[in-house]
């Protein structure tokens, strides 16, 4: 439990609510100083992040902003956003009616988009008629002041029941302001009674003047049609879309390239640094190629992960994304999604595991099952490593443009395999009629800096604690299985040690299974190292064949693999070896922090299971039947 | 939860209208009927359509695809085709807008 949550008892819960897009991150943020722990609290899986802010009457109290919400009455699915939204606010309700809290130990903050002011008005009588005590903060001030709209709060508090302020949370006072008004309300001995009596409509129309000729009204959304006119564009709208998404994913790769470098060299260094003090043992062995090369791996995806973050976080904040979603909203349909799905499947690209997370944002409890059990098959950056290492093997004499098409055609093989899984999961496993789309399409805004940095702090650091935990100890389990002898086989003195290993028994035994896939006991032994992460590939690899540092230049390791000969002298593998691994590396699920992730947000172990048997079967078919249509063409 | 068009309520809800999915773009609509399971119902309410609410539709998608709409709450929502069948709408009078 978080520092943050146990002193939940003397010290009282502000919890944000509002709708998505209201501005709630952004005034979090304002309030805590972007400090953030997520908050641990029972039954609920979902991150709900909290700081401790101190109250100007000096009291104590936790803000916890939780997942954007529409309404506290109408049904909702419990593991997606809004559910998890629901379940605190109940939760929060049931403590102080216990009696071990006394009143006014907590304070519900409803932030509400002014400009949209109807609309989050429906939450707020929603919220009165649950009886909760209750506050309502108007962020974006200054978007209101720039179209020349003015509030009318005083009259706004007096029909609603509850305070009100009016804020912007770009604004350094805006903290001061809340905060003052938070200990108003809860140290009110005789707080009024929020009220649910009032339309929500007719009182937006009553409380917002136009003071202005309301020019600048029309201006800001001219903008908007005039921006939309061209990235909802029926032709050049997905052309546009294609575009940037390329443009992004070319971004990741060019930027995280040299920071990937550094963390490269850095572990180098310490590597060496281990077997100067330690020298040359089987302890000094395990920290350097079983430990340290793990964590090593862990830190060459971190970059890649965290600009796709900051990216995607950007798009999302500017408003860009969901004209996404009603670009794609068509084409996902026709398999059984929607528009919904679509930032999660982009996120798999970078990695699986916060894909999965964000699904919550899947209202539809079939469509959001579906979409999590297609995500492993997007090619995320952990399978790069072993896709360029058969690239230099078997296709270095071919053209760069052939390479590049190739690599292209793997990203869209994943893809296309997740499209024909959605589509036969629709109609069997997850069969059943779901809520089509609909999407808040929210006002292009310029991103917050501070909230985009914070976004990907917290997808850091948790990549490293979810991913990087599962990769330091699937390396460490695999040093042992290669390193350890295994009891009873006869060593040749001759044969290198590794033949001899556990690791190289399992891969000898399962041998004759993968053959007609061309698969020997060495690839064998790569495919069982990178079992718990499908990142240890190449450096298995690199074991087996004795070349040192595989993962930080493939090109030796390549031509081992290419000059590898059976006793008759014949190659052990060619192009359609090769071929055969990369497409049983597109399907595999070789990621045991993704099945980890499963678990959590299906809370069974039956749907990680699927995934695992399902992937693993369509992996071994495809490169069984590439292997042997590979041999009927005439491949080597 | 399951999108289930209710058969009860008979065309005459909505005597010079249709559904929403048939309304060109740029037209000025409201909402007469939804047509939808009480909960889901319920929740689009929450979100901004519900009886009543005037509706403009902005653009719709090609293909079938959504349609773009912007409610006099002020949301601009994208409303899938199927969804927007089950939404009968009436011409707005220009005059209240």
């Amino acid at each position: 439990m978080s520092e943050a949550t146990a002193g939940r008892a003397d010290a009282c819960t502000i919890a944000l609510v509002g709708r998505p897009n209201s501005g709630k991150s952004s005034l979090y943020n304002r309030m805590t100083g972007g400090n953030a722990r997520v908050g641990n609290y029972p039954g609920i899986t979902v991150d709900v992040l909290e700081g401790a802010v101190e109250l100007p009457s000096g009291a104590r109290a936790v803000v916890a902003d939780l997942p954007g919400l529409y309404s506290v009455e109408a049904t909702v699915a419990r593991d997606t956003d809004e559910g998890v939204a629901r379940s605190f606010l109940d939760r929060l309700r049931e403590s102080s009616s216990e009696g071990d809290a006394t009143p006014g130990r907590f304070l519900v903050v409803q932030v509400i988009d002014p400009t949209r002011l109807a609309l989050g008005l429906r939450l707020t009588r929603e919220l009165a008629a649950a009886k909760l005590p209750l506050l309502v903060a108007l962020t974006h001030a200054d978007v209101l002041t720039s179209e020349g709209r003015e509030i009318d709060v005083a009259r706004l508090e007096s029909e609603i029941g509850a305070p009100v302020v009016l804020l912007c949370a770009r604004d350094p006072d805006a903290k001061g302001a809340l905060l003052a008004a938070v200990d108003d309300r809860l140290r009110d001995r005789d707080p009024p009674e929020p009220r649910a009596s009032f339309d929500p409509a007719a009182l937006a129309r009553h409380v917002v003047r136009d003071v202005s000729t309301s020019e600048a009204t029309r201006r800001r959304r001219r903008f908007t049609e005039r921006v939309d006119a061209v990235l909802l564009h029926p032709l050049l709208g997905p052309l546009l879309f294609v575009g940037l998404m390329a443009l992004v994913f070319a971004a990741v790769f060019l930027v995280a390239d040299p920071v990937t470098g550094a963390f490269d060299a850095l572990v180098g260094v310490a590597r060496n640094g281990l077997g100067r003090v330690l020298g040359e043992g089987l302890v000094a062995s395990f920290l350097a190629d079983g430990i340290l090369a793990g964590a090593g791996t862990v830190l060459a995806f971190m970059p890649q992960i965290v600009i796709l973050t900051v990216a995607l976080e950007v798009l999302e904040a500017s408003g860009y994304l969901a004209r996404g979603a009603f670009l794609v909203d068509r084409l996902l349909r026709v398999l059984g999604l929607s528009g919904r799905s679509f930032l999660p499947l982009l996120m798999g690209h970078a990695c699986a595991v916060p894909a999965i997370s964000a699904t919550r944002v899947v209202r539809d409890p079939r469509e959001r099952l579906t979409t999590i059990l297609v995500l492993p098959l997007m090619t995320c950056s952990a399978r790069l490593p072993t896709y360029a290492l058969v690239l230099t093997a078997f296709f270095s004499g071919r053209s760069a443009l052939f390479r590049a098409c190739l690599f292209v055609g793997l990203y869209f093989a994943g893809i296309f395999a997740a499209l024909v899984a959605t589509f036969v999961l629709r109609r069997t496993a997850t069969k059943g009629k779901s809520l089509p789309l609909v999407l808040e399409m929210p006002s292009y805004r310029v991103p917050q800096a501070s909230v985009v940095a914070r976004k990907a702090y917290r997808t850091a650091r948790r990549f490293l604690r979810d991913v990087g935990t599962t990769i330091v100890i699937a390396s460490a389990v695999l040093w042992t299985l290669l390193s350890i002898p295994m009891p009873g086989v006869h060593r040749d003195p001759d044969a290198p040690a590794i033949e001899s290993s556990v690791a190289a028994t399992v891969g000898r035994t399962i041998e004759p299974v993968t053959r007609p896939a061309g698969f020997d006991w060495r690839i064998d032994v790569g495919l069982i190292g990178s079992f718990g992460a499908r990142e240890l590939m190449v450096a298995t690899l690199g074991v087996v064949y004795g070349v040192e540092d595989a993962e930080d230049d493939a090109a030796p390791l390549a031509e081992k693999l290419r000059e590898a000969k059976r006793p008759d002298g014949a190659p052990v593998y060619g192009v359609r070896t090769g071929l055969a691994l990369l497409a049983f590396f597109v399907l595999a699920c070789q990621c045991m922090s993704t099945v980890a992730a499963i678990r959590r947000e299906t809370s069974s172990w039956r749907w990680p299971a699927f995934v695992l048997g399902y992937t693993y079967a369509l992996g071994y078919a495809a490169a069984v039947l590439v292997y042997q249509i590979g041999g009927v063409l005439g491949l080597e | 939860m399951v999108v289930e068009a209710k058969r009860s309520i008979d065309a005459a809800a909505a005597p010079s209208g249709g559904p929403l999915a048939t309304a060109t773009s740029g037209a000025r609509v409201r909402v007469v009927a939804v047509r939808l399971d009480a909960d889901v119902a319920a929740w689009l309410a929450a979100v901004g359509l519900h009886v009543g609410e005037e509706v403009v539709v902005l653009r719709r998608a090609v293909l079938g695809g959504p349609l773009h709409v912007r409610t006099s709450s002020g949301g601009e929502f994208a409303v899938a085709r199927e969804l927007a069948e089950k939404l009968d709408v009436v011409a707005a009078r220009e005059a209240e807008s």
